[in-house]
């Protein structure tokens, strides 16, 4: 009887961690209008709620070839664009990317972005896995 | 006695006048490249529909001009997005001030591309591109620096000097704007100029 209870019990808790214990959550995913052949920047908010630490791995979208995620730092009134490595996202805190900072950047986009237009973007973390939130493109000028 | 004591007060005094000179020479380039007075200047470029423009065209109303590339997603359009809202807060239309965005990618940066990014900002903004040449030439004028820096996949980005010149009505340099400084300073820097 007692295993009879605990087998669904383990396999609840195994599927917990396979899910994330770390609980993340995104929030107000933006992007700027594009023209052409050239990429866009996509601005997210990451929660993490749990008490433990997370990290961001990789970005992906269905919406472009290649998703990267890129920080920007200016050196000497200079902008430089790189790629940012795994970003920690400490337990309880909250990352809000922004212009100038961090952003996801999205490289050949199946269509310039119009504002209004709504898309998937994925972000995965090492922890919590794969996380899908909704984009929306702005006017111009942002947020 | 005397006498060689005087020849030997000219040799010193000599020596300190070369000494001095030398000092000057070696001193002054520097001081004329940070000089106010030879930042920017008369330039040609090559507007959005393909013909020439002459920095002239920019004469008579004051102007913040920026150096960026269209394959640039983030720090050039919130540049832009930037000063078309400075331009707003200003309260004195869109007459009030010219925005200029010069392309430091002329390879992938035609009258056509820097016209339709020009275009994103649903205010008027001035998209300027040029030879490759023609583009080193301002880059110099304006002590602006640009480099490629390869992304993965082919493509590449261009690291660049990110600071905004402003232009007075007669085209002269007065100030920059930092990305990194409030839109508080930014906004009395642009009231006086264009007051």
């Amino acid at each position: 009887m007692i295993r009879q209870l605990l087998l669904p019990a383990l396999l609840v808790l195994a599927a917990c961690g396979q899910q994330g214990s770390p609980d993340i959550e995104l929030h107000n995913a933006w992007a700027r209008p594009t023209v052409g052949q050239a990429p866009a920047a996509v601005y997210v908010t990451i929660d993490n709620k749990s008490g433990s630490d997370d990290r961001l791995t990789g970005a992906f979208s269905d919406h472009a070839a290649m998703a990267m995620v890129h920080q920007n730092e200016f050196i000497d009134g200079v902008s430089k664009m790189r790629m940012a490595g795994e970003i920690n996202i400490p337990a309880g805190e909250t990352i809000e990317m922004t212009p100038g900072g961090t952003h996801v950047m999205l490289e050949g986009l199946r269509a310039p972005l119009k504002p209004g237009d709504r898309f998937d973007l994925v972000l995965r973390f090492k922890e919590s896995g794969d996380k899908t939130v909704k984009v929306t493109v702005m006017k111009p000028e942002g947020q | 006695m005397t006498r060689l004591r005087l020849v030997l007060w000219v040799m010193v005094a000599l020596a300190a006048v070369g000494a001095l000179s030398l000092v000057l020479q070696s001193r002054s380039p520097t001081v004329r490249e940070t000089a106010l007075g030879t930042i920017g200047g008369p330039f040609t470029l090559t507007g959005s529909d393909g013909k020439p423009f002459n920095s002239a065209t920019l004469n008579g109303r004051p102007a913040a001009i920026f150096f960026g590339f269209t394959h640039c997603p983030d720090v050039c359009p919130t540049t832009l997005a930037r000063l078309v809202k400075l331009r707003r807060q200003l309260g004195k239309g869109d007459d009030a001030l010219s925005i200029v965005f010069i392309s430091v990618d002329p390879e992938r940066d035609g009258p056509a591309e820097v016209g339709s990014y020009a275009e994103l900002f649903d205010a008027p903004v001035v998209g300027l591109t040029g030879s490759p040449a023609d583009i080193e030439k301002v880059k110099k004028q304006f002590g602006v620096y640009s480099a490629k820096a390869p992304l993965p996949g082919g493509n590449y980005s261009v690291d660049h000097t990110a600071t905004v010149f402003l232009l007075d009505s007669n085209g002269a340099f007065v100030a920059t704007l930092s990305p990194q400084e409030g839109d508080t300073v930014a906004l009395d820097k642009l009231r006086r100029i264009a007051a």
